[in-house]
């Protein structure tokens, strides 16, 4: 069943050579890297190559037997890339500018979004994406199968779907986030084919790199929204500059310019991650699951429905502690002429019901993600993050008005309920894996039930931590550096 | 140390050590390394054991950061100096540095906790796992029986037990499955599959070892249960600590040989499979009978017994036949004859008198015909003898008396006139330590009312709690309690879309509320559909129910009942 075991962590190295050869192939990697780095921000080349050799070396020593595969390495090596620019641009900061100014600081920052762009397209991805392509072929053999079929066919269909659901939105308006960056297009129909070709070529490459660390639908959005983040920084911020030959611009104010597409990228990601592990799931239940040889001792119905309760009520108990939050801080406070009366024992009603059935979706989609309390309450920040972004900033405008408002002012203003929307998602976690584990601490003690328990549960060693760390500092920073 | 101890000192040791961007970015160095360290404690107590995993703590801790940079710096430090949260949006962006120092704070302690938790294991050894450690010796409950009884022991204990392993227990019965009882007559008249209604005990219970097999003794000084074995080695012996009797009851057919051999039996899922199979048999060999007594012989049910078995029989059996008609153009629904039989003036005594008449007429309307106040007194093929004369019917099905389990009688155990294990209020067997009993094979008394307590499934799903609870309670050198326990009412389909229901009012003794018709079938559907055990079940039921309303009831004949009664 290559879609439910656990995705492995690369085994020690053996031989020498292999050892040295991580540590080779990250510095050369890194410093071609870091020139590359340098030319763009007209830095001095040994500075460039100094911090990219020192990232590569790093990296390739720490988080080689991490990078198991090419979408590993590149989760990796982002999160390590964002920890990079905080460290060598705020650490040092903060240690030596005492006290800290917030404004300095603050456009300080902005002014360093270059080198965020360039640690992550010239450093973070490539480094990342190498020691990952090392590791796979490393590890081959104890990796579960790959299917390059399941993952082209999944991934690109998602890709289109997702696209499909994205230009339904957007044909109205003529503009499609997807092709943000790219100058005007004078026909609406090569627009929207080179949409749909983005989407397409997207999408297999989310199945071609994340198959086997996408192991259920929540993690699936989570890596969706990531890799969403990190094409705006790969498309509209660089390639699509580059295939427009001008020179590259990765600002701040560019940045500002390109928040609709970041949202849009987010959006785009987090749909495709859905409908890829949907079809993904799909592939797996109908002709993996359902058959009998594979039979677990519970049906997958039964665990539904049970994940779903559990989610109705952590999501009910998530409700009620980010009530007071969201009833201060509103949740549609900016929209203009809109009835957003939302206070009151009305609005509690509401914001509980839609708490519960959103928790609901947390309980079917994030099951089995998280072998402990720890590991499972950045899931839930991460999807009270997602619903920041789904919600207030897209569906909630677009149901109540017919559109919606993706510049990042507006971002800016709903800020306060993100803080609403956080406590939301890491109370829900924090609820659903106490039932989860007390249910199952219980059912454990069947030993037929605890094999397969250790078998669904998500490893410790896939790249989910980067994700959190890399989603989650991106989705709250971006809006405070570009707002 | 226990390990939760262990992890949490080394959290907050770790949490003080990474402090530094926190202290500096929040400005208050005391306050900052105590809150960095009561969050490292949480964080390492939140975390499974996880050696070497540096980089996975680094991330982790750092994404957890950021929302506590928004729950701490942003809401809850303004709150605690008296201040209005800050998340308007200029003032989160001055919330900045303190983002940025929650990073790196998160970063760092993620790599420290993982440094210390290591050199910890280095030191003193791996963190023991929380799991309690095995018991020498270990007690044995043994259920017999896997009923409503024996089933919801089993399942009242494994909560009780929770995760105590200091208990052995042991589930014994014939059948494999949980029959729900309640719907037996739907499986009879054809609008429910077979094994929808039954839960599979092995799926059902998660900690209870389950042994399929036939009681043949139990030795009560050895404290043994013998099982019948089919190996040629011997047969199978059980011992227990604490002994559960749920062994129900059987039919009776007192001085009726000629029943006994000829009727069909009413108590299990084979029962009401074959009491199907047989309607649609009779229906075939009708078809193709010329001679009009014959005819009529085959097309000829009787029910004997008037309480809710019966009834809800006579009337599922009544629904099916009548609707099969359809499919079979050459038999005219005058030959067809339901007869339910019963020696008391009026059916269903459990219920109230103008239920029962309500009952009555309802089913005289859809075709069943009544003999009250009418003994079965003898069978021949094809004749039913009552004490007020003959009916022609080859097929009887016998629902008018039942027996507790007859190996108990065989034991050393006192019983009633009935044959049913005494008990005290406990539900104990009085002079033997360590066995209860319950259900249908026990004769229960309510400790409030005194009162004999019915043997339905009512009532013995709230025994099994008792029994349950008060083994738990000897093992734990607790008083063990009384059994009490108020009927909740009764509720019986008589036909299609039409059911009686009797419902106690709570709180209020001896008095009820009655409910007759579509809104009593409703109410029928809806609570015995949510007792049905597992949610598979209830969504397959749900599913067969629905189908009927679209489709007719299947005629496809599963057994070969050829060779069976004549
Ligand atoms: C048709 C019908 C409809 C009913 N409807 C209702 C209703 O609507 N509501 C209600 O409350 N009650 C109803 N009842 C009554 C209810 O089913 C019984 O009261 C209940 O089943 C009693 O449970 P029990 O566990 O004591 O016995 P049982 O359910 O009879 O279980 C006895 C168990 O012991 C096993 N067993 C017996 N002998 C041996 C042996 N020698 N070795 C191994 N195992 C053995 C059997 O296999 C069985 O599993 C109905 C009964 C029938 C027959």
């Amino acid at each position: 069943m290559p879609a439910t075991q656990p995705s492995s962590i690369a085994p020690a190295a053996s031989d020498s050579f292999w050892d040295w050869s991580r540590l080779l192939f990250g510095l050369a990697t890194g410093l071609l890297g870091g020139a590359i780095q340098s030319k763009i921000l007209a830095t001095p080349i040994t500075h460039g190559a100094l911090l990219g050799g020192t990232f590569g070396l790093v990296f390739s020593f720490s988080f080689s037997r991490r990078a198991t595969s090419p979408g590993a390495g590149l989760i990796w090596g982002l999160g390590a890339a964002l920890l990079l620019w905080f460290t060598t641009h705020f650490g040092v900061d903060l240690f030596l500018l005492h006290p800290v100014s917030a404004n300095a600081m603050l456009s300080g920052a902005r002014s360093q979004f270059p080198e965020l762009v360039a640690d992550l397209v010239c450093l973070g991805m490539p480094v990342g994406v190498v020691i990952g392509l090392r590791g796979a072929f490393r590890s081959k053999q104890t990796q579960p199968e790959f299917r390059w079929d399941r993952a082209v066919v999944a991934g690109g269909l998602a890709g289109t779907i997702a696209g499909l659901v994205f230009s339904g939105w957007e044909y109205a308006g003529g503009y499609l986030p997807l092709l943000g960056g790219l100058p005007e297009f004078q026909s609406q129909t090569t627009a929207v084919i080179l949409h749909f070709l983005v989407a397409l070529l997207i999408g297999s490459i989310f199945g071609i790199l994340f198959q086997r660390d996408v192991r259920g639908y929540g993690s699936s959005m989570g890596w969706g929204l990531g890799f969403g983040i990190f094409l705006w920084f790969f498309g509209p911020l660089t390639v699509f500059q580059m295939a427009c030959f001008q020179s590259l611009d990765w600002s701040a104010k560019q940045g500002t310019n390109l928040f609709g597409s970041l949202v849009g990228y987010m959006i785009y990601g987090f749909i495709l991650g859905t409908v890829y592990a949907f079809l993904d799931r799909l592939w797996v239940r109908l002709f993996i699951q359902s058959d009998p040889l594979n039979r677990e001792p519970e049906g997958l119905g039964s665990h539904f429905l049970r994940s779903v309760k559990w989610g109705a009520l952590a999501g009910l108990i998530g409700g009620l502690i980010s009530l007071p939050v969201m009833n201060a801080t509103g949740i549609l406070p900016m929209i203009a002429g809109l009835d957003t009366s939302f206070g009151g024992i009305r609005g509690s009603i509401i914001h509980l019901l839609v708490s519960s059935a959103i928790g609901m979706s947390y309980g079917f989609l994030f099951r089995d993600e998280a072998p402990s309390t720890g590991l499972g309450v950045p899931w839930g920040f991460l999807f009270g993050l997602i619903w920041w972004y789904v919600g207030p900033l897209t569906l909630l405008p677009l149901i109540l008005t017919g559109a919606y408002d993706w510049r990042a002012s507006a971002a800016v203003a709903l800020f306060p309920s993100l803080v609403g929307h956080l406590i939301y998602g890491g109370t829900t976690a924090f609820t659903f894996l106490f039932l989860e584990r007390r249910y199952k601490r219980w059912l454990l003690l069947d030993p037929r039930i605890a094999a397969r328990e250790q078998r669904r549960l998500r490893p410790i060693g896939t790249p989910a931590p980067a994700l959190w760390f890399f989603a989650l500092g991106l989705g709250v920073l971006l809006p405070i550096l570009l707002g | 140390m226990t390990p939760s101890i262990r992890k949490a000192a080394l959290g907050s040791l770790a949490g003080a050590a990474a402090s530094a961007p926190l202290a500096l970015s929040l400005g208050r160095a005391s306050s900052s390394i105590a809150l960095a360290a009561v969050i490292g404690a949480i964080y390492a107590v939140s975390m499974r054991r996880m050696p070497h995993a540096y980089v996975d703590n680094l991330m982790t801790a750092g994404a957890l950061a950021v929302p506590l940079w928004g729950l701490v710096s942003v809401v809850v430090l303004p709150l605690l100096s008296g201040q209005k949260p800050e998340w308007q949006a200029e003032e989160m962006m001055a919330h900045f540095p303190a983002l940025m120092g929650w990073v790196l704070y998160g970063s760092l302690l993620g790599l420290f906790i993982q440094a210390l938790s290591d050199f910890a294991e280095h030191l003193f050894g791996p963190e023991a796992e929380n799991v309690a450690p095995v018991p020498q010796e270990r007690k044995r409950i043994v259920i017999l029986g896997g009923g409503f009884a024996g089933m919801k022991t089993a399942e009242h204990l494994e909560q009780e037990l929770h995760l105590n392993s200091s208990a052995l227990i042991t589930l014994i019965s014939e059948t494999n499955a949980l029959l729900f009882t309640p719907m037996l007559a739907e499986v009879a008249g054809s609008s429910l599959e077979p094994s929808h209604i039954s839960a599979p005990l092995r799926s059902s219970l998660h900690r209870t070892e389950f042994i399929r097999g036939r009681i043949n003794a139990i030795d009560l000084e050895n404290r043994k249960v013998v099982l019948a074995s089919d190996s040629p080695t011997g047969e199978l012996v059980v011992p227990y600590d604490h002994l559960v009797l749920a062994l129900g009851s059987v039919s009776n057919y007192p001085g009726m040989a000629n029943v006994e051999k000829l009727a069909f039996n009413f108590k299990s899922l084979l029962d009401a499979i074959r009491i199907r199979n047989r309607v649609i048999e009779m229906f075939e060999r009708a078809d193709r009978e010329t001679d009009a007594s014959q005819r009529a012989a085959l097309l000829g049910f009787v029910i004997a017994g008037g309480g809710f078995a019966g009834v809800e029989l006579a009337g599922a059996l009544n629904d099916f036949a009548r609707g099969i008609l359809a499919d079979y153009p050459n038999l005219s629904p005058n030959e067809l004859s339901i007869v339910l039989v019963h020696s008391r003036d009026r059916i269903l005594p459990e219920l109230s008198e103008s239920l029962a008449s309500y009952a009555q007429k309802k089913m005289e309307a859809r075709g069943v015909r009544f003999r009250l106040n009418a003994r079965l007194s003898d069978v021949r093929p094809g004749i039913v003898v009552v004490s007020d004369g003959e009916i022609q019917a080859r097929t009887l099905v016998w629902t008018a008396g039942t027996a507790p389990n007859p190996l108990l009688k065989s034991q050393s155990f006192e019983c009633d006139k009935r044959g049913a294990v005494k008990v005290d209020p406990t539900l104990a067997v009085p002079g033997h330590p360590g066995v209860w009993a319950l259900g249908d094979c026990a004769a229960v008394n309510d400790c409030k009312t005194g009162k004999h307590c019915p043997p339905t499934a009512q009532f013995a799903i709230r025994e099994a709690a008792t029994v349950a609870k008060n083994i738990v309670a000897q093992l734990r050198g607790r008083q063990p309690k009384n059994f009490h326990f108020d009927s909740l009412g009764a509720l019986c389909v008589v036909g299609h879309q039409t059911a009686c229901a009797e419902l106690s009012v709570p709180f209020a003794r001896n008095s009820s509320v009655r409910f007759s018709g579509l809104l009593a079938w409703l109410m029928w559907r809806g609570i015995y559909l949510s007792k049905l055990p597992g949610m598979e079940r209830k969504i397959r039921v749900l599913v067969d129910w629905v189908i009927e309303l679209f489709f007719p009831r299947d005629i496809v004949q599963t057994i070969d009942l050829q060779q069976e009664k004549p």
